[in-house]
């Protein structure tokens, strides 16, 4: 699990504040989960109703995926899941966030998280982002 | 052999202060074939957790090079020729032979403005009295809005009582001055810096945490401040140019400011009436509608179009307390539109703000717009990467979020506005 880049760009998802909790998922089923980063716990309270919920909206991206339905969320009680799909997939990188976190900043990180794994999907064998090293840098203009 | 303009944009990722601050030096010192004479150097909140920002600095100084001058601070987000982020540092580095720079700072904005914005442009103004370019531009980097928590209370943007409102107004003016925790002040200081240097161009930007408005830092070389402002003064043979764009729109709503408080910064009546009730009616938005969740998604689409000075100054309500509106910047009272803004329209304005730059083959450009901006539009932020990216190709740009930025120009004056979008862009007249 730990080598899995997927589950490292996770991992830097769940180090913002305000991320509480993020998965890649499908219905029924959450393929990658960060690696040694847990869910924070005050989810865990409410977890199983949001997984369900989950599941009811991940019928919704399965039917719409394909005609570019590109992201979905919805609000429970206090805490809102947000759903970035990937392209013509039933798959969508999934984050659970405070009702009133600063959600604009966040999205900014969720898609280029999402970017990251669709890259590392792309090009499974190559390094990418979450896994550089100190030597590595970035490309400059 | 005439010397070319050498730019580079450097980014870190990394999460340990340190590191960060190594990496984001060493992805400029690596595409610079010389010395930087400027190192402009932005960075959001998260250091402060993993390592802090002394520890940042100390990691850009490991490998830049002694006497760069340096100024920044930390911002609620950028755009670079990378992406856009709201997690991260970034940096932008020029070495140009036909280029002198000077930095200043001064200290205690909150207290006392006017003092620091003298100390901090009488730097620029000395260090650069000798040169022999024409051409001079300074960023004019400020400490942001820091809101005071209130006993009971806390840090909100929504207070409905009106026992802790009135409180709270009175209290304003003593937090700036003992603990210098309130609104950042930086219209004053940008109007000061203008009477001191008016024959710069400038750019207006403020420093940032994550849209909590808790703290924020400045860099000044090696020293990290809060509360400062610090300049980057340059005159060069290049041409440039600054400009801002907001895409407010006006609507057929106005009212009139009776009586403001809190040394201009509250709109206390309209239309002789207490303020809000007053705008909500002309709103035709119901009692109660305006709550700490709702604020985000209702009030800040509806900016109002203040006057300083005889300038239109439109800016966000970012803060209600009861009756009162709190206003991020010195007003006058007087007539008053009501504006409204969509994200179709904030991008608009970046495009007709690119497009007054047609004739310039640029260099390099650097941009401050309002952090709100980011908060709208979120992830579509992104489409504004994308435009900045189509007009500079693979000429370096750094575009940083704040929370109070404008221009100066000898020609148009100060325009001090919220939700806008301020561009300074160096390069050659195209002929």
């Amino acid at each position: 699990m730990r080598d899995d880049p997927i589950a490292n760009v996770l991992d830097d998802l769940m180090r913002l504040d305000d991320i509480l909790a993020c998965m890649v998922a499908r219905r029924n089923m959450i393929s990658v989960m960060p690696a040694s980063e847990g869910f924070k716990p005050e989810v865990n309270q409410i977890w199983d109703n949001i997984h369900r919920a989950m599941d009811d909206v991940f019928g919704v991206i399965a039917a719409y995926s394909q005609i570019g339905l590109g992201e979905m969320e919805f609000r429970l009680q206090d805490y809102e899941v947000l759903f970035y799909i990937f392209p013509d997939t039933e798959n969508a990188l999934v984050a659970i966030v405070p009702a009133l976190a600063n959600k604009g900043l966040l999205e900014v990180e969720i898609e280029n998280a999402r970017r990251e794994i669709l890259k590392i999907l792309e090009n499974p064998t190559q390094k990418h982002g979450s896994q550089k090293k100190d030597d590595e840098v970035y490309v400059t203009a | 052999m005439e010397l070319k303009v050498e730019t580079a944009v450097g980014m870190s990722r990394k999460w340990d202060a340190r590191e960060a601050g190594r990496e984001v030096a060493e992805t400029v010192i690596q595409n610079l074939t010389r010395p930087p004479d400027f190192f402009l150097l932005f960075s959001t909140i998260h250091y402060e957790k993993y390592g802090g920002f002394q520890e940042f600095l100390n990691g850009v100084w490991d490998v830049l090079p002694k006497e760069t001058p340096l100024i920044g601070g930390t911002v609620a987000g950028f755009i670079n020729n990378y992406g856009c982020f709201s997690r991260g540092a970034s940096a932008l580095a020029v070495s140009y032979p036909s280029m002198d720079i000077a930095i200043g700072v001064g200290k205690n904005t909150k207290r006392n403005p006017n003092r620091a914005a003298k100390q901090c442009a009488d730097m620029i103004q000395s260090g650069l009295k000798e040169s022999a370019y024409k051409n001079k531009f300074l960023l004019n980097f400020i400490s942001g809005p820091v809101m005071p928590s209130i006993p009971g209370v806390g840090q909100k943007k929504y207070i409905r009582s009106g026992f802790i409102s009135n409180f709270a107004l009175q209290a304003l003016g003593l937090s700036q001055a003992l603990v210098q925790k309130g609104l950042g002040r930086e219209d004053e200081i940008f109007e000061e810096t203008a009477k001191q240097l008016p024959d710069y161009q400038m750019i207006l930007g403020t420093s940032m945490d994550d849209y909590k408005g808790m703290r924020n830092y400045q860099f000044y070389n090696d020293k990290l401040l809060t509360n400062a402002v610090v300049n980057l003064g340059i005159a060069t043979d290049l041409s440039l140019n600054v400009y801002t764009t907001h895409g407010m729109k006006e609507t057929d709503l106005h009212f009139t400011i009776t009586k403001l408080g809190a040394g201009n910064h509250a709109i206390c009546k309209i239309n002789d009436k207490p303020a809000v009730p007053e705008l909500l009616r002309i709103l035709k938005w119901p009692e109660g509608f305006l709550t700490e969740e709702t604020m985000i998604h209702t009030i800040l689409y509806y900016p109002i179009s203040l006057k300083r000075h005889g300038r239109e100054v439109p800016v966000v309500m970012p803060m209600i307390m009861k009756d009162y509106i709190i206003i991020p910047c010195v007003i006058d009272d007087g007539e008053v539109s009501i504006l409204t803004v969509s994200g179709k329209d904030l991008i608009n304005a970046v495009k007709e703000n690119l497009h007054y730059f047609d004739g310039m083959q640029p260099e390099f450009g650097l941009f401050s717009a309002c952090m709100t901006i980011l908060q709208t539009l979120g992830h579509k932020t992104n489409i504004l990467q994308e435009e900045l990216h189509h007009y500079f190709k693979d000429k370096s740009f750094l575009l940083f979020y704040s929370a109070g930025e404008g221009t100066y120009s000898p020609s148009k004056n100060i325009t001090y506005a919220n939700m806008s979008f301020n561009t300074a862009i160096f390069g050659n007249s195209k002929k």
